[in-house]
């Protein structure tokens, strides 16, 4: 019995990533293939996501601009992508959801920093939703 | 390795004659088990020149519509090629065909 069909690209690729709350974690900027010794064919065993994966799979004057200022504005424990293994994943389908909240999977480091740090210091900022 | 490694790599026969790039790369679920699922396995490439219409996947999936895009996406995708990955190999960029005449992009069901 052969398992189900998707394309990269057109099936995965910019996909948004909700965690079990349904907020979203991220996009699926690239994923992380290996490829088996005994020289079967690769497969995915991580998502990543982030401007540092984006980077990568942009290429490009773009990319080189989008890699160099998130490699810029990270700390050095956090200039990696956010990587989601596939483990975590329990549905794929117009969303990626996967088994962890935002904050356990920690795949956007820089930009919990930057609210917490910055944008929640902002008076009002606290009271956006009313 | 990673996804975009391979997507818009160039894609040669062994002639070296150049056959165009990695528009996609189709993945069937069933590697090994990871978590509860088993992994999505590399199964070949789709292969072109024109990657936007590629993005559109109305070459490889039932797309009723708009009628006119969809005319439009297929005779721009016309060319879409697809290389079985047992028949590919990586050399350093770019990927080398065994086959000299790439296959019909199979379409997903």
């Amino acid at each position: 019995m052969t398992g189900r069909v998707r394309d990269l690209a057109l099936h995965l690729l910019d996909r948004q990533v909700v965690d079990t709350e349904g907020k979203a974690v991220g996009n699926v900027d690239d994923v992380e293939l290996v490829v088996p010794e005994d020289g079967s064919p690769p497969y995915v065993v991580a998502i990543l996501t982030g401007p540092q994966a984006l980077a990568r799979r942009l290429g490009g004057l773009l990319g080189q601009w989008l890699g160099f200022w998130s490699h810029a504005l990270s700390r050095p424990d956090s200039s990696e992508p956010g990587r989601i293994p596939m483990e975590l994943v329990t549905d794929i389908d117009t969303q990626i959801t996967v088994a962890r909240t935002r904050q356990e999977l920690g795949v956007h480091r820089n930009e919990d920093r930057a609210r917490q740090y910055l944008i929640l210091r902002i008076p009002g900022a606290r009271h956006a939703r009313q | 390795m990673r996804g975009s490694d391979l997507l818009g790599a160039p894609v040669v026969s062994r002639s070296g004659a150049a056959l165009g790039r990695v528009l996609d790369v189709r993945l069937v679920q069933d590697g090994p088990l990871l978590g509860a699922f088993a992994a999505m396995r590399v199964e070949g490439l789709v292969v072109g020149h024109r990657r936007t219409s590629a993005r559109l996947g109305y070459d490889r999936v039932e797309a009723h519509g708009p009628w006119l895009v969809a005319t439009v996406v297929r005779w721009l995708a016309r060319d879409n090629r697809y290389l079985p990955w047992e028949q590919a190999s990586l050399e350093g960029h770019r990927v080398v065909s065994g086959l000299d005449e790439l296959l019909r992009v199979p379409f997903i069901t």
